[in-house]
């Protein structure tokens, strides 16, 4: 007569999860009937498979803030990994460059889902620019992504000399070849390597167009990398000074580093609108 | 489309019976374990699935049936659809919900993903991504795999080729 009152409990329990109708129809032991829910079973699976869960997961369970760690499913795929991939494909969107770069790193589905191009490409554009949207890297968009990141690292730091006006950083800078040029904003062209850097030595020691003390912004900074050679076009905006340059700037692949190879500046003009008949 | 009339009597268009509250315009919908739903009209329309079925008069007099969700997961969609056609313009307190909605166990928020994605409710698959995402920044690798139970399968080789291939990220 005991086992009456745990057949009522066992019918409510079968009734309650409709979609388990597989579990429920397993012959089952008195004991284990509640754990052969199924994890996805909703309403019921707190109940039912808190005990088994608990017991079965090591992975990190105590860490969690709230509840026991997630149990692998019976195919042994994660979470992430059981999203079809259209989802997949959406929530990566939301992702910065770190953080997709550190999930492909956690497994090899992962990898293969994180290293996807169009993501990549979709963060290119994001984080950089619009443009070279018909264009394939020869390496994946993956790879020109980090190209071009680091490329507007170095094209920083060329800004970043100027602003602390050292000479030798800027000797380190540049390609010591014969070919390559500065053109700064007065006109003037200076060729070669000794030229280029007597006439940075000059504009750091008379302060003018940079030097110590003078800070910029840079605007609309636009880069295309290939493999061994790279251009860089942005807005110079010179603080205390009335007009904002435009600059191309040139690098050169050599040695496992970038040198720069060219420099121009030149004076923006007004674009203000110009009526036809004004 | 149903339209009342000055006099409070409903005009139905084409005729069609559909399960619609003369007051309240409401739908049932049923999740995959049978469990019944009523919830207005224009709550279920924010959902596109839904929404296309109702103006393509697809909703039979029973209501919607959908196979792809369960009854607790539905239960939550639903009161967040609830919510944010109860009161759209209150951003505040729409906030606060929607921060207080998704603090759940990863797991139920996959689901939900799950769900918001057949559904199709844009503003729902984008507050969950968000939440994903957020839980994902500034982890490392190994934090990431046991926030979702990620099982590392590579070799020793593999994991040095990986680290190569990642470097410049970390710089």
């Amino acid at each position: 007569m005991d086992a009456f009152p745990a057949l009522i409990a066992a019918g409510a329990t079968a009734v309650c999860c409709l979609v388990c109708a597989i579990w429920a129809f397993r012959p089952p032991s008195p004991n284990k009937h509640q754990s052969a829910l199924t994890p996805t079973c909703c309403s019921c699976r707190d109940k039912a498979t808190a005990a088994s869960a608990n017991g079965e997961m090591a992975i990190g369970g105590d860490e969690m803030n709230k509840t026991p760690a997630p149990a692998p499913a019976a195919t042994g795929a994660s979470m992430m990994e059981q999203l079809v991939p259209e989802i997949t494909t959406h929530a990566l969107s939301y992702l910065d460059c770190t953080s997709l770069c550190h999930l492909s790193m956690t497994n090899s589905a992962m990898r293969r889902a994180a290293n996807d191009d169009g993501a990549w490409k979709a963060l290119y554009h994001k984080d950089f620019t619009v443009e070279q949207g018909n264009i394939t890297p020869p390496n994946g968009w993956k790879a020109y992504y980090a190209a071009t990141k680091a490329i507007m690292n170095v094209n920083a730091e060329f800004y970043n000399i100027i602003r602390e006006g050292s000479l030798p950083a800027m000797s380190h800078f540049w390609l010591n070849a014969d070919y390559v040029k500065c053109i700064n904003a007065s006109g003037e062209l200076f060729t070669g390597y000794n030229a280029v850097m007597n006439s940075w030595a000059l504009l750091f020691n008379w302060g003018q167009d940079g030097g110590q003390g003078t800070d910029f912004q840079l605007r609309d900074v636009r880069a295309r990398v290939l493999s061994d050679v790279a251009w860089v076009n942005m807005k110079v905006h010179v603080d205390g000074e009335p007009g904002p340059l435009h600059a191309t700037n040139v690098y050169e692949f050599r040695n496992d580093r970038w040198y720069m190879v060219h420099h121009h500046s030149s004076v923006m003009v007004d674009p203000a609108p110009h009526n036809l008949f004004g | 489309m149903a339209a009342t009339t000055a006099d409070g009597s409903k005009v139905v268009g084409g005729g069609e019976k559909s399960n619609v509250d003369e007051e309240s315009k409401m739908i049932t919908l049923f999740s995959s374990d049978g469990e019944r739903f009523e919830v207005t009209q224009e709550a279920a329309a924010m959902s596109q699935t839904i929404h296309h079925m109702m103006e393509d008069g697809c909703v039979d007099d029973e209501g919607v049936h959908l196979p792809n969700v369960g009854s607790s997961i539905l239960a939550m969609v639903i009161e967040y659809c609830n919510r944010h056609v109860a009161s759209p313009d209150e951003k505040e307190d729409i906030r606060s919900f929607d921060a207080g909605f998704v603090n759940v166990e990863h797991h139920t928020l996959f689901d939900i993903i799950r769900a918001a994605n057949y559904l199709d409710v844009k503003e729902l698959m984008d507050l969950c991504c968000q939440t994903v995402a957020d839980s994902i920044k500034s982890k490392s690798v190994e934090e990431i795999r046991e926030l979702f139970g990620i099982v590392n399968d590579f070799t020793p080789e593999e994991e040095a080729e990986i680290r190569k291939e990642n470097q410049w990220a970390f710089e």
